[in-house]
């Protein structure tokens, strides 16, 4: 009874600060909702048919979420997607409040949430996903995350305590996630890349999980795909990548290695909940990016295409992705706020190197701009090759001078870290400049 | 005459986190530049202890913790007292964070458990009880590698550890903005013979061309003689240290 009386007070309070535009109203509900009746949201779920779905990962967490949302939604599913990390449980009870009608039942079919590195033991204590999807662990913000090692031990003594009728989805590519997979009591399926085409020989420089997870011994690869996922092996325990549920879909809707990973997650998902191939393809061919993953936007006839690069996975599996779209102009935007990191000493793991020869002019902007200036300065065979590199403090300019030298028939393609991606949009499609 | 020398990269598979691999090419260009062959030894668990011989740069970066022990069990005994010899006859070399620490006597965990180093420079390090209480953030040091004048270190830290002098030992330099060592003491880093132990990832060379040169020159000093460097084009690494110089309200 109290519950129902948090909803319509949650929803009254949602209305009066949604009126008058108080801001912070989104969270405001469900924070009061918790501070009269912590189980409010484990009540209140117990009750309803709604599904909760967790993605963690390093990478491709909004692209995941976004698929997922996508297939869900265009097969009629009502569907909550919350991306707030740290404020989890108060946006998870507010949603609840918004979705419930005023007999307390949530009109909802699935919550999905995004969660960071940090987050996932508290979020798993508070909340039981019936779903857990994890893609990836890679360095990124040592400063703030910390290291990965800690991080993927943290991670799975908490997927350990999940109850049997979760489902987690692992990818088998990354051995630190197929290793979460062993002796867990919740269903598991692993999904992975089995196209060897795909591969390469090498590792790439940044890669983390050169040793076994269970022995310390160097792992074997067979094949790379990207950074330390690929075919790979302990040959001193045994331990080695646990066969594929899914290794394959029939359509992709974006470019990238990385995002067939992405893709994976999504259909052996969908399958498991029940929708079939068929209807999982034709919703993910309606697929639009998310806000600067391989979004395109034209401006003044031009085409800008923004891949958000935020660590040095995604920042070489960027550069790998525009050079095989035979990019020739990119802009490169540094900065270090808080969603981005302080430290920017990531950059000096980037592969440039490999990539650097094919693009004609590099356009480089950001707070950090001089540290990313000489990180190409330092890949570059010969001081004179500097020459195609212009280092702007000034965004803006960085933007007008980019978009003005490329031809209407090119492709401007941009590199940003996450707050650069949000100055960048807004300038993009504020059409402030130009 | 062309010169070349020879860098021994220690561990790049498990001592290589924060970028640490920028200071190596940083070295390898900043020779290349000037037409100096650079060869880089990549030196991995399990390596010859005879690679180390006509090495004339000893590097090796930080390290997660469970890495760090593998290291550890490779590097004792004969590889350990090599590199030694080394350090005491000149051979220039760059430490950074763990591996700085790596070259002291001990390093103290928050419960109390010591784990041996390699002794081979007097000085130890301990872990806060408090594990979260890590000193990150930008740092400027005031330091005199370059002898007759003071040169300005620009990085960025991020440790855990605190790391303490013997009375014999030489700092990097002052801790101008910044932790440095220990957060105490107002010292950074180490400077014995020709090499340098220090926690400033960034990394550190590439924002400070001259304590790069300073790397080359000795170990060319080492194998040629009298050597002076050609000098660079260094106008962007300064508007590099000008940035951060200029977030910290310094004067280089």
């Amino acid at each position: 009874m109290i519950n129902l009386f948090l909803i319509y007070f949650g929803k009254f309070t949602l209305f009066i600060s949604r009126s008058f535009n108080l801001g912070h109203g989104s969270t405001w509900p469900g924070h009061i909702a918790l501070s009269v009746n912590k189980k409010f949201i484990n009540q209140t779920l117990k009750k309803s048919r709604a599904k909760i779905v967790f993605i963690a990962g390093t990478n491709g967490k909004t692209t995941t979420t976004k698929l997922i949302q996508t297939v869900l939604e265009k097969n009629g599913k009502k569907v909550f997607v919350n991306n707030s990390g740290a404020n989890l449980l108060n946006g998870m009870s507010s949603s609840i409040i918004e979705y419930s009608s005023l007999s307390g039942k949530i009109k909802c079919d699935y919550f999905i949430f995004e969660i960071d590195e940090n987050t996932l033991p508290l979020s798993i204590s508070e909340i039981t996903p019936d779903y857990l999807i994890v893609l990836n662990l890679f360095r990124d913000q040592l400063d703030r995350y910390g290291e990965v090692d800690t991080i993927a031990k943290n991670w799975k003594k908490s997927i350990e305590k999940l109850p049997e009728n979760s489902v987690v989805f692992l990818n088998a590519d990354d051995p630190k996630i197929a290793y979460i997979g062993k002796n867990i009591k919740s269903k598991k399926l692993f999904f992975g890349i089995d196209d060897k085409s795909l591969g390469q020989k090498d590792l790439q420089y940044a890669s983390d999980s050169l040793y076994c997870p269970n022995c310390d011994k160097k792992l074997d690869y067979e094949t790379v795909f990207y950074s330390h996922l690929g075919i790979w092996r302990c040959n001193n325990c045994r331990f080695k990548r646990p066969p594929l549920s899914d290794n394959d879909a029939s359509y992709y809707p974006m470019q990238g290695i990385y995002n067939r990973y992405n893709t994976l997650a999504c259909v052996i998902f969908s399958r498991t909940i029940g929708i079939d191939e068929t209807n999982t393809n034709n919703a993910l061919k309606k697929y639009s990016p998310a806000f600067g993953r391989q979004e395109k936007i034209t401006i003044n006839n031009k085409n800008v295409q923004l891949f958000l690069s935020k660590n040095p996975t995604s920042f070489n599996e960027s550069l790998r992705t525009i050079k095989e779209l035979n990019a020739k102009n990119i802009l490169i935007v540094l900065n270090n706020r808080i969603p981005d990191g302080l430290d920017v000493s990531w950059i000096w793991d980037i592969d440039v190197e490999k990539y650097v020869d094919v693009f004609n002019k590099i356009f480089v902007s950001g707070d950090r701009c001089y540290d990313m200036g000489l990180r190409i300065k330092y890949s570059m065979k010969s001081l004179n090759d500097n020459s195609k590199v212009r280092i702007f403090e000034n965004l803006k300019d960085a933007v007008e001078k980019a978009v003005e030298n490329t031809n209407e028939n090119e492709i401007l393609f941009i590199l940003p870290t996450y707050s650069a991606m949000l100055e960048i949009r807004k300038i993009l499609t504020g059409r402030k400049i130009l | 005459m062309k010169y070349q020398i020879t860098v021994a990269w220690l561990y790049p598979d498990l001592m290589n986190t924060y970028g640490d691999r920028g200071n190596i090419i940083c070295i390898k260009k900043r020779c290349e530049w000037r037409d100096i062959t650079c060869k880089i030894k990549e030196l991995n668990t399990d390596f010859d202890k005879r690679e180390l011989e006509n090495c004339d740069i000893l590097f090796m970066g930080g390290a997660q913790d469970r890495q760090q022990q593998i290291v550890t069990k490779d590097i004792k005994g004969e590889k350990s007292n090599i590199i030694k010899e080394m350090i005491i006859n000149g051979t220039p070399g760059l430490f950074i964070c763990g591996a700085y620490q790596f070259l002291g006597n001990y390093y103290k965990e928050s419960d109390g458990a010591i784990i041996d180093c390699l002794k081979i420079l007097d000085l130890y390090t301990e872990s806060p009880k408090e594990s979260n209480n890590r000193l990150i953030g930008d740092i400027a040091i005031k330091s005199y590698f370059l002898k007759d004048k003071p040169y300005t270190l620009i990085g960025f830290e991020n440790h855990g550890g605190r790391t303490y002098l013997g009375k014999n030992l030489k700092p990097l330099g002052k801790v101008v903005s910044g932790y440095g060592n220990n957060g105490e003491d107002s010292t950074e880093g180490i400077i014995y013979k020709n090499i340098i132990g220090t926690y400033s990832h960034g990394p550190v060379l590439p924002k400070n061309p001259k304590l790069a040169d300073f790397l080359i020159e000795a170990s060319l000093k080492i194998k040629y003689k009298n050597i002076k460097l050609k000098e660079i084009n260094d106008i962007l690494e300064t508007k590099a240290r000008e940035a951060i110089a200029n977030r910290l309200d310094l004067e280089l």
